[in-house]
């Protein structure tokens, strides 16, 4: 037996501005088990092709399909029709720049953060392809992987009041990237570098602590602790110069 | 870059004033809390209270204490207010994505800034009136809480909100610690100070007729 499952779709295309965005309603016939993500394919498949919405894995590595479901940004991938009852309410993601309807460009915003993190190793040892790796403990090299399960789906940055009201502050997503490089042994920033870049209302200190982040992170990253860690690193690094 | 930001770009200035508001909402968090405590005092009778604030007078604590918290009172205002969104559009921003998200942590925040500024115009009122009416007693006191009773009222219930959630976020923001055991903790405080001022707040109301 399958249910009707009725949506209710945030529709604008910026190309047409004469069109106010509104909200579009479809009904699908909803089996056992399908994600927002399967739902939203077969909308476009056999009600509406000119729906927009992106997504490129179809299971939560790429963070392509990111958008606010019923209130919260989740990935439409990875978060199933039957979680909800009644109307699933879809909108696109704020922050980011609205391609179309459910699609955002977060490309361009997270590429303006590793530029403006300057994010890569930073040390000015020759490489020498034919000599052995370094070697690196197992608790650090956990607590760089740990940090690098990101895959900047932009859930964090949406959920932010702090990101919705300032264009310029990174969010988890860009001070969880900073924290990444700071327990690398292998950059060698110094504390000033790395306060220069994110020691501001930019980043560490434009946090109000609403984590809203590190509820709707969809990788469970510990985003909390790292925003504190990052804070106390700065009031550190601020201090001794 | 532009001229004028060249020339009075402090790299620092953010990170001070980030500190200033920690600081100055962790001491006033620690001066409402024993601010209640003395209140209290009530409970065990009206000579315990007015000599613990003959005590204070004696020793000039008050004289230091309360010039000293109205100048961080004053700090705060100015570090924490900083974050409040003035324009419409921001408020606007706010408030649809605080009734979007039903995230906890973000509408405490909203009441955390309506709290505040009124706090801001309530606690002016209550220090003038307290001051103009040097000394602190019994009497005193209980007679203003016959009037006013529910402006004291709620002011208390706004101080407390404030305070309790208040150094809650900073432990979120700057702490070790997770946030579930955080939050827990600063609820029981409040509860605990809130009892007190309530049961405070009668004894005076009782104490008023005689």
């Amino acid at each position: 037996m399958s249910i009707q499952r009725k949506f209710s779709i945030f529709r604008y295309n910026p190309n047409t501005p004469d069109v106010k965005p509104f909200m579009q309603e479809y009904v699908i016939e909803e089996p056992q088990s399908m994600t927002i993500f399967t739902a939203l394919n077969k909308i476009r498949e056999e009600q509406d092709p000119s729906l927009m919405f992106d997504f490129v894995c179809r299971a939560a590595i790429c963070g392509s399909c990111a958008m606010v479901i019923n209130g919260k940004p989740r990935l439409a991938c990875k978060t199933l029709t039957t979680d909800f009852s009644g109307t699933i309410t879809l909108m696109p993601l704020p922050v980011f720049k609205l391609v179309g309807d459910l699609s955002v460009d977060t490309g361009a915003w997270f590429r303006h953060l590793s530029l403006k993190t300057k994010a890569w190793v930073h040390t000015d040892k020759e490489f020498d392809p034919n000599a052995a790796e370094e070697r690196m403990d197992n608790e650090t090299a956990l607590l760089i992987y740990e940090a690098e399960r990101c895959i900047e789906c932009g859930c964090c940055i949406a959920g932010c009041v702090t990101a919705n009201i300032r264009e310029d502050f990174l969010g988890a997503a860009g001070i969880n990237r900073v924290a990444r490089f700071m327990v690398d042994p292998r950059d060698e920033r110094s504390g000033n570098e790395y306060f220069e870049v994110i020691g501001s209302d930019e980043g560490a200190f434009g946090c109000m602590g609403l984590m809203a982040c590190d509820d709707n992170c969809p990788m469970q990253l510990p985003l909390q602790l790292q925003l504190s860690f990052v804070r106390r690193k700065m009031l550190a690094f601020g201090l001794s110069k | 870059m532009l001229a004028q930001k060249i020339l009075t770009r402090n790299p620092k200035a953010e990170l001070y004033y980030d500190l200033v508001e920690l600081l100055t909402g962790v001491t006033l968090v620690g001066f409402l809390w024993t601010h209640m405590l003395f209140v209290a005092t009530i409970l065990l009778g009206k000579n315990t209270f007015n000599s613990l604030s003959q005590a204070l007078d004696d020793y000039y604590l008050s004289y230091v204490g309360i010039p000293f918290i109205i100048l961080v009172f004053m700090m705060h205002i100015l570090t924490a207010g900083r974050r409040l969104p003035t324009r419409y559009q921001e408020q606007q921003i706010i408030w649809r994505h605080a009734k979007m998200l039903e995230g906890a942590d973000t509408w405490v925040w909203v009441f955390q800034v309506i709290t505040g500024a009124a706090i801001f115009a309530l606690g002016s009122i209550h220090m003038w009136v307290v001051i103009s009416g040097w000394p602190i007693s019994a009497m005193t006191s209980a007679e203003r809480m016959q009037a006013f009773w529910w402006f004291y009222l709620v002011l208390l219930i706004l101080g407390e909100y404030h305070a309790g959630f208040g150094i809650y976020r900073q432990f979120v923001k700057w702490g070790w610690f997770p946030r579930k055991p955080l939050g827990y903790i600063s609820k029981v405080i409040t509860a605990i100070i809130l009892t007190l001022g309530l049961a405070a707040l009668w004894v005076f109301l009782k104490l008023g007729g005689a």
